[in-house]
């Protein structure tokens, strides 16, 4: 699942991430995403932090209670407090990686790979 | 008979009703007669005063001084007139006008001498305070820093203060008397608009109004005038008018509005960077794409491999508007600014065109800022290379200036927004090409610059001048053209840097920093030892190779600043390959680098790449993403 409020970007990450056999559901806030993760089943979330409506801090709480194992990356570029801020406080609630935007797909792709198949070295 | 008895009767009541005290004298200097006011003065009966000697009453040192020889030149036949203070028992000092008049009686000779003695006490002592209140005026007129000026109706010049002549620039003394005031005003005729609007009203303020000084600067002046009109006929006779220098407010002002103007160039580039760095992600990431899907077309992937440089190079300039704008939050920590200043030298100075000759003056040592010492660093940078550049043609001399200030004296000279008590004031001056005012004002706005196309972005002084505010610091500026500039940096000292910044962190990653020759990098270095990591740092990447396997494996993460001399970055990343040293890799690298070789991503190692210039935080939280 993709949640970003930018759609130019958000479809960018379901291209690159189709391209890689994965299947993608898209969401451009909070809420929208909660009500498509109850609905679908799904293994991983890439979330932006800054969004309007539901930011994705409470994205990260909300998902981890309804499903406790769901992995999360939370990806952010900035905004007044700084991206690492952000970032940081994401891990603290329970992300499981973070990424600074803009980055390289590869490095997205990496981190999701590790994050799915945590058996393989 | 009838005469003489208006005589007599007309010398009796004067003699006895007068105000002034009179008195008759021998030729032995004896009192022969005085009149009752005499008495009433010297509170003494007739006949205590009658055949006793001036110096008995006097006193013999007032009468030696003073009366004998009035006395001897009135016996001579002469009218003698003279003012004396004399002291008087329970009247202390008095003025008193004295007149001594010769009789002659019947003969030639002087017998007796008549002598008033006036009390002017009063007219003395009202004519002192006038006199004072003159001087005081006069002082009052010549100290006051209102220019004060009479001027004729016409505009001619009767008087002035020496407060005007400053204000118009009078530094030689010029005789501005009989000179036209018109002369000094950039609108000619605007002073006979004053003149004829003093007419309905006497009294008005013209509010700021151009003048030309004798300097043919133009100035500006808060100028009030005051028609006095002739008492008698009511007409008017002459102009008195008030000119209050309001150089300084106006330029209080224009900072003001300047720093409003950056604030909001500020919040309107801070969010179209913000917008463009997604943006760039989008074009970033299906370049990637791009370059899978080309494969081994290699004239595509070049041009692909352009495209993503490109991307690159603008997140730069994204990422520099966002510090300009003070978007990017820095990790602040314990900076001694002079070791920086230093490390900003050495990187500068080494290659120094002949001509140009450097003056450096730290004047203490201990100084210590809250802040990002990477972004102090490049702020010192910028300035010493621009000064060095406005040196580029003329030579000249490049002083660099460490000093603290207190934050009261500061905020007098400068105007400036000045919150706290001590200041580090790094000053870098140049005697090269100067600006000019319009220029000055403009010269932190981003994208402002001077030079020619293609020569430098124009965003330099705008990054400085974010980071600086970032630090609640100030950035001054003062250029005189073809004379030089100096740029003034004050960033608020802490006096007690124990409660700050040295944050040990929770765990102890240990770092071998490989950090070239590059000042960045090692400043960068120690910033992370004093942020609680452990770090090992060496210049030279053959250091790696010759270090023990046990030391490397103790290793938690590897930073590689790459501008090595001996190495390269695949050279290093193979020989990590090969020696099956499975540490995470956070790389450094300039903006134009080629990022074909982030074939070195795919491997697994570079955990993350960082473009220069590297913010402390950007690389703590690199360090922490990448060691998991």
């Amino acid at each position: 699942m993709i949640i970003e409020d930018e759609a130019g970007f958000r479809e960018m990450l379901k291209n690159a991430l189709l391209r890689r056999k994965y299947s993608i559901i898209e969401a451009s806030d909070g809420k929208e995403a909660r009500l498509r993760f109850k609905a679908s089943i799904v293994d991983l979330v890439v979330t932006d932090i800054l969004m309007p409506e539901e930011d994705g801090l409470k994205v990260i709480m909300k998902l981890k209670e309804i499903k406790p194992d769901i992995k999360i990356i939370a990806i952010s570029g900035g905004g007044k407090a700084g991206p690492g801020n952000y970032l940081n406080l994401a891990k603290a609630l329970g992300a499981d990686d973070i990424l600074f935007k803009p980055f390289s797909l590869n490095m997205l792709i990496n981190r999701i790979e590790d994050l799915l198949n945590p058996e393989k070295p | 008979m009838e005469e003489n008895y208006i005589d007599k009767y007309l010398f009796n009541y004067l003699f006895s009703s007068s105000n002034s005290m009179i008195s008759v004298i021998d030729r032995n200097y004896r009192y022969v007669k005085i009149n009752p006011t005499f008495c009433r003065m010297l509170n003494l009966t007739e006949e205590s005063v009658v055949d006793r000697s001036v110096g008995d009453i006097w006193g013999d040192e007032t009468f030696h001084n003073n009366i004998k020889n009035n006395i001897d030149l009135c016996f001579n036949g002469e009218n003698v007139k003279f003012e004396a203070k004399f002291g008087i028992p329970a009247r202390g000092i008095r003025f008193f006008e004295v007149t001594f008049i010769p009789l002659t009686g019947g003969g030639q000779e002087v017998m007796h001498i008549v002598a008033e003695t006036t009390d002017i006490s009063k007219i003395r002592l009202s004519q002192n305070a006038v006199n004072e209140m003159e001087e005081e005026f006069r002082r009052l007129e010549t100290g006051i820093p209102i220019g004060l000026l009479r001027c004729k109706t016409d505009g001619t010049i009767i008087h002035y203060n020496n407060a005007f002549s400053k204000i118009i620039e009078n530094y030689g003394s010029t005789d501005l008397h009989g000179m036209n005031l018109r002369d000094f005003y950039f609108e000619k005729s605007l002073l006979d608009i004053h003149i004829i609007q003093l007419g309905d009203k006497k009294v008005r303020t013209f509010g700021r109004v151009p003048l030309i000084t004798m300097n043919n600067n133009q100035i500006f002046c808060r100028v009030s005038g005051f028609m006095v009109s002739d008492k008698n006929t009511g007409l008017p006779s002459f102009i008195d008018f008030a000119f209050e220098d309001s150089s300084r407010e106006i330029m209080l002002e224009n900072r003001l509005m300047q720093a409003k103007k950056l604030e909001t160039i500020g919040s309107l580039a801070g969010g179209i960077a913000h917008d463009f760095n997604n943006i760039l992600g989008s074009i970033l990431g299906y370049s990637e794409m791009l370059l899978e899907e080309v494969g081994e077309n290699q004239v595509a992937s070049e041009m692909v491999a352009r495209i993503i440089r490109a991307g690159t190079r603008a997140r730069e300039l994204t990422g520099q508007i966002l510090t300009f704008s003070r978007q990017v939050e820095q990790e602040k920590i314990s900076v001694n600014v002079s070791e920086i200043l230093e490390e900003a030298c050495s990187c500068t100075l080494s290659v120094l065109k002949p001509g140009i000759t450097v003056r450096k003056n730290i004047n203490n040592r201990d100084l210590k800022v809250f802040a990002d010492p990477t972004q102090i660093f490049r702020v010192f940078m910028n300035l010493i290379t621009n000064a060095i550049a406005a040196m580029e043609k003329t030579g000249g001399t490049l002083s660099i200036d460490l000093d603290s200030a207190e934050g009261e004296k500061l905020k007098k000279e400068s105007g400036k927004n000045i919150v706290a008590d001590k200041y580090a004031v790094v000053a870098i001056e140049d005697t090269g090409v100067g600006m000019e005012e319009s220029v000055i004002s403009r010269i932190f706005e981003p994208y402002f610059t001077t030079r020619e196309i293609g020569k430098g972005t124009g965003l330099g002084l705008s990054v400085v001048y974010g980071i600086v505010h970032e630090l609640e610091g100030e950035i001054t500026v003062k250029s005189v053209k073809g004379k030089g500039s100096v740029f003034s940096v004050y960033i608020p000292v802490i006096e007690d840097y124990s409660a700050f910044g040295v944050r040990p962190s929770k765990e102890k990653y240990k770092i071998l920093f490989i950090a070239g020759d590059c000042g960045e990098s090692r400043i960068l270095s120690e910033a992370l030892k004093k942020s609680g990591f452990l770090v090992t740092t060496t210049a030279n990447a053959l250091d790696l190779i010759e270090l023990p396997e046990d030391d490397l494996q103790k290793t938690d993460l590897i930073v590689f600043s790459d501008d090595q001399k001996e190495i390269s970055s695949e050279i290093l990343m193979r020989f990590i390959l090969e020696k099956n040293i499975n540490l995470p890799v956070v790389m450094i690298v300039d903006t134009d680098y080629d990022l074909s070789k982030e074939k070195l991503l795919y491997s697994g190692i570079i955990k993350h790449i960082l473009f220069r210039p590297v913010s402390l935080r950007e690389m703590i939280t690199a360090i922490q993403i990448s060691i998991q």
